[in-house]
């Protein structure tokens, strides 16, 4: 049954540990969304990356029932999961914080590729370097 | 309690380094608006249809976040100012930056959604309900518990409410009834309670068959409907008095050539899903399997058709 799209609602929440709290609770209660319903497939779907922050993208239709996908983690938690850190530095010009290898950087521009609408490897790898760099973290070789 | 709701205007290159500095600053999660994201999901196809516009200015991507308004926050807004300007101090482009603080009342998010559902009489007798609503029922009412949740309907689309309709005028005590893309299982319970003594739903979606049992049971159809998962009709065993498709018409199509071996002679086909321009199509397909069309009902541009199988 074709069915109409009202919303489109993208969250970046903790895996396997949503609650109808925000940003959960205010984003998709608008939507007229059973928020407990998604609340409970997200974090069955996404138990296994415990840890990590994820990306979803829930989409709403007339009927107010939803559907939505999971992305790969954002790229400043996969590298401050890299540099074994659990903050960025706040001063990343003058602190930094930790070192990550371009080995890692680019598994993680390899990763994600497909979300961050690279046309290249090496075009991931340079966003992923800038976002590095502006959390403080040294890229070495 | 009260949550500060903080909006900040970046860029697509900035946003998660944004969205990392809120979760730092103990936020358990982000929204994310971004105005290309919507125009990549109405490019790709992945929507049937949908009122939503194409962005023109896709540059500016808005970040929110949640804060308890505590006696903390003013420190927090202030790291996440200072943080937001390092930013751009390595070469990253931070954006517009305007930030935008609105306090928002602590609500009971867990139930407030439930305010947009409400029982609904969707045929003569058919009356859907959600779990937490009264309903005082007349003798003549059959009444479904469905709760909305993942993508299945619950009762409140045109195509489903007319395929209930359909239901409640074909359906006869006793009768086997294939369900072809059961969703949210609304239409095999419905069937069930209209008197089928059997009724074989199929969904080729896993999450939606896990749904429909659960409805099923708490519908206490149980001992009438089976579900399984699989494509079309696999899966299904004997001849229905009645097949049922709410899906859209393409498919429909397809199902049509496994009607001949899977409908008794005189048995009768409900197709929906399918929209008006459409009908032609179905309605043509059908003349080829032997399908007589007995009723077309129109309802917001959707359409549902009622054919009958001929005699050999």
């Amino acid at each position: 049954m074709a069915k109409k799209v009202i919303k489109l609602v993208k969250l970046q929440v903790p895996a396997g540990k949503a609650t109808p709290a925000p940003p959960v609770g205010p984003a998709l209660g608008q939507a007229g969304v059973n928020i407990m319903a998604f609340v409970k497939d997200f974090n069955e779907r996404t138990a296994a990356q415990a840890g990590l922050i994820i990306p979803v993208e829930i989409t709403v239709f007339e009927d107010r029932s939803f559907t939505f996908i999971t992305k790969t983690p954002p790229a400043p938690i996969l590298l401050k999961k890299a540099a074994g850190i659990e903050t960025a530095s706040g001063e990343p010009n003058k602190k930094k914080v930790a070192k990550v290898s371009r080995d890692k950087v680019r598994e993680i521009a390899e990763a994600k590729m497909k979300d961050l609408n690279a046309a290249t490897v090496e075009a991931a790898m340079r966003m992923i370097e800038g976002t590095a760099r502006s959390m403080g973290i040294d890229i070495v070789d | 309690m009260k949550w500060a709701e903080i909006s900040i205007l970046t860029t697509h290159e900035a946003a998660e380094t944004v969205a990392n500095i809120f979760h730092e600053l103990g936020s358990s999660g982000v929204v994310i608006e971004d105005p290309e994201l919507v125009n990549s999901y109405l490019a790709s196809g992945v929507w049937d249809y949908s009122d939503i516009l194409q962005e023109s200015n896709t540059e500016v991507v808005t970040v929110k976040a949640y804060l308890p308004v505590d006696h903390q926050l003013d420190d927090k807004l202030r790291s996440f100012e200072e943080e937001f300007q390092q930013i751009s101090s390595r070469g990253m482009d931070k954006g517009r930056g305007e930030m935008q603080c609105r306090e928002v009342q602590e609500e009971d998010w867990a139930s407030s959604w439930k305010a947009f559902f409400h029982p609904i009489k969707v045929g003569q007798y058919i009356v859907i309900k959600p779990s937490w609503e009264e309903y005082v029922a007349t003798a003549n009412d059959l009444v479904i518990e469905l709760d909305p949740g993942m993508a299945f309907g619950t009762g409140t689309h045109q195509t489903t409410a007319m395929c209930c309709r359909a239901l409640e005028e074909t359906v006869k005590a006793g009768d086997l009834i294939f369900d072809v893309g059961t969703g949210s299982g609304i239409l095999s319970i419905a069937a069930a309670k209209l008197g089928a003594a059997s009724v074989q739903a199929v969904d080729l979606d896993h999450g939606a068959v896990r749904v429909a049992k659960e409805n099923v049971a708490i519908n206490q159809v149980e001992n009438i409907v089976q579900v399984g998962q699989g494509d079309l009709l696999t899966g299904v065993t004997g001849q229905a008095d009645i097949v049922i498709a709410n899906i859209i018409a393409d498919v429909v199509i397809k199902l049509l050539v496994d009607i001949p071996v899977r409908l008794k002679d005189e048995g009768i086909f409900i197709a929906s899903g399918i929209i008006a321009e459409r009908l032609s199509d179905v309605a043509a397909a059908m003349i080829e399997y032997n399908l007589i069309v007995e009723k077309v009902i129109e309802e917001g541009g959707w359409v549902a058709i009622i054919a009958r199988k001929g005699g050999r």
